[in-house]
């Protein structure tokens, strides 16, 4: 069975936001929420200045906080690793809003709560998903994390630094930023306010 | 400098309508509580308490279904159809349930009174203890700590208890200021328990409701006559604000 993982290389995003653009067709995401958003920091001042592109979607955490406080099994976690939301299951109780440490998941107009699904329909066809498979500096690298010659384990090996968001909280993100512009690794809301 | 093109889903998605909630769900689960040790006690005003107790149950069950955007997709039958003990509001749901069905047989007469009085005080101190809890399982929300999971079931106790002095039932004003005492120790504690960011967000957002509201508790120790309403307004404001306040995500990201 597959573990799906995905690696953005940071140094090579230059923040087109052609993956959010994608996401937001492919999957239908209304307006007013997004499944994928890039955010744009600068760090310091010129000459000593970072820039960081970072997209920032859902996890698919491998200790997902959301699914545990999902009440009628609505959030859950696939085999492949995928965390994902039956709409069918869903009370839109905002539970698993509440418990994701990435402001990931909205409620959805139509009654549910809905996120990234890593294009699990599209996963399924043996696709890639709309985001990696759009982005027009390759960036982005998607596939199964226990395969060592998948696309994303020899990113991950090749790698110079790799970052993942919130570590302290032990999630185990399945989303992994490479090469991060800054030599602290990504960049944090806090180290703004103190610059 | 931090821009975006798409937005993260960082809005608040507990609006009023589940600030409601989280007051009356107290007040419910405080009634329910008390109804058992009415009934448990053989008092007289028992049968009254047990009406109040349904009445107000039904009220939150009602608000919770109204105000759920998935209220016509009826979903929530799966809270009934699942087994999820890890998640506070699925123990909620059925510590509701089940004081509704037992406090209704203790009014109606029906089934033996006694084990159905332990089962509804049993099934109250869960629908008392989960809204805390499904508050302080969040630990990436540094406002929603521990110490929320001993202050929301003291407060849903007073304001079942402030509802009681307003009912006239004189044996309740001493277990009120006791146990307001209490939840004013706790709200007095909560600043120090959290982080500087989080202590500083209290104050920007809330600090003066919240200084309000823990002088308007004090203030159940003066008069007799306004220390329901004060004790009330004091529970019900602090579950309301720490609610809206803690929706926060601090500054991680």
């Amino acid at each position: 069975m597959p573990r799906y993982a995905m690696a953005i290389d940071l140094s090579l995003c230059v923040g087109c936001a052609a993956c959010a653009v994608a996401c937001k067709m492919e999957n239908e995401v209304p307006p007013g929420v997004f499944n994928l958003w890039i955010r744009e920091r600068e760090i310091g001042t010129y000459p000593d200045l970072v820039v960081e592109f970072r997209p920032e979607q859902c996890l698919h955490c491998e200790t997902s906080p959301c699914v545990p406080v999902c009440p009628t099994g609505a959030s859950y976690q696939t085999q492949e690793g995928l965390v994902l939301v039956d709409p069918k299951k869903c009370i839109a109780c905002g539970a698993c809003i509440a418990a994701c440490p990435y402001d990931a998941r909205y409620l959805h107009p139509a009654g549910y709560v809905s996120k990234c699904t890593f294009c699990a329909h599209r996963i399924e066809q043996g696709r890639l998903p709309a985001c990696v498979e759009t982005c027009p500096t390759f960036c982005r690298t998607f596939g199964d994390l226990d395969d060592p010659e998948s696309p994303v384990s020899r990113a991950l090996k090749e790698a110079g630094r790799v970052d993942v968001l919130r570590p302290e909280l032990g999630t185990k993100p399945k989303l992994f930023y490479l090469n991060a512009p800054s030599k602290k690794g990504l960049t944090q809301e806090r180290e703004v306010h103190h610059d | 400098m931090t821009e975006f093109y798409g937005l993260p889903n960082a809005g608040e998605f507990w609006h009023w309508t589940n600030l409601l909630h989280f007051i009356l769900v107290g007040l419910a689960g405080g009634m329910a509580f008390l109804t058992a040790l009415l009934h448990l006690k053989g008092h007289p005003e028992a049968r009254r308490y047990t009406l109040w107790a349904l009445g107000l149950i039904a009220l939150d069950l009602f608000v919770l279904w109204a105000e759920s955007p998935a209220r016509f997709r009826f979903t929530h039958v799966w809270l009934f159809l699942s087994f999820h003990p890890t998640s506070p509001i699925w123990w909620g749901s059925w510590g509701l349930a089940l004081s509704f069905v037992s406090a209704g047989l203790l009014y109606l007469g029906k089934g033996p009174s006694k084990p159905l009085a332990w089962g509804l005080l049993a099934f109250s101190l869960v629908a008392l203890a989960y809204p805390g809890m499904a508050l302080a399982v969040n630990l990436n929300r540094p406002l929603w700590n521990a110490l929320l999971a001993g202050l929301f079931p003291l407060t849903a106790l007073v304001l079942g208890l402030g509802v009681a002095v307003l009912m006239k039932s004189s044996w309740a004003l001493y277990p009120l200021r006791i146990l307001l005492g209490a939840s004013l120790f706790l709200a007095f504690l909560y600043p120090f328990t959290l982080t500087l960011e989080a202590r500083g967000h209290l104050w920007e957002e809330g600090g003066v409701l919240y200084g309000l509201f823990l002088a308007l508790g004090l203030g159940a120790f003066g008069k007799e006559s306004l220390a329901p309403w004060a004790a009330f307004l004091a529970a019900a404001g602090l579950r309301a604000l720490l609610v809206a306040v803690g929706q926060w995500q601090g500054l991680g990201l």
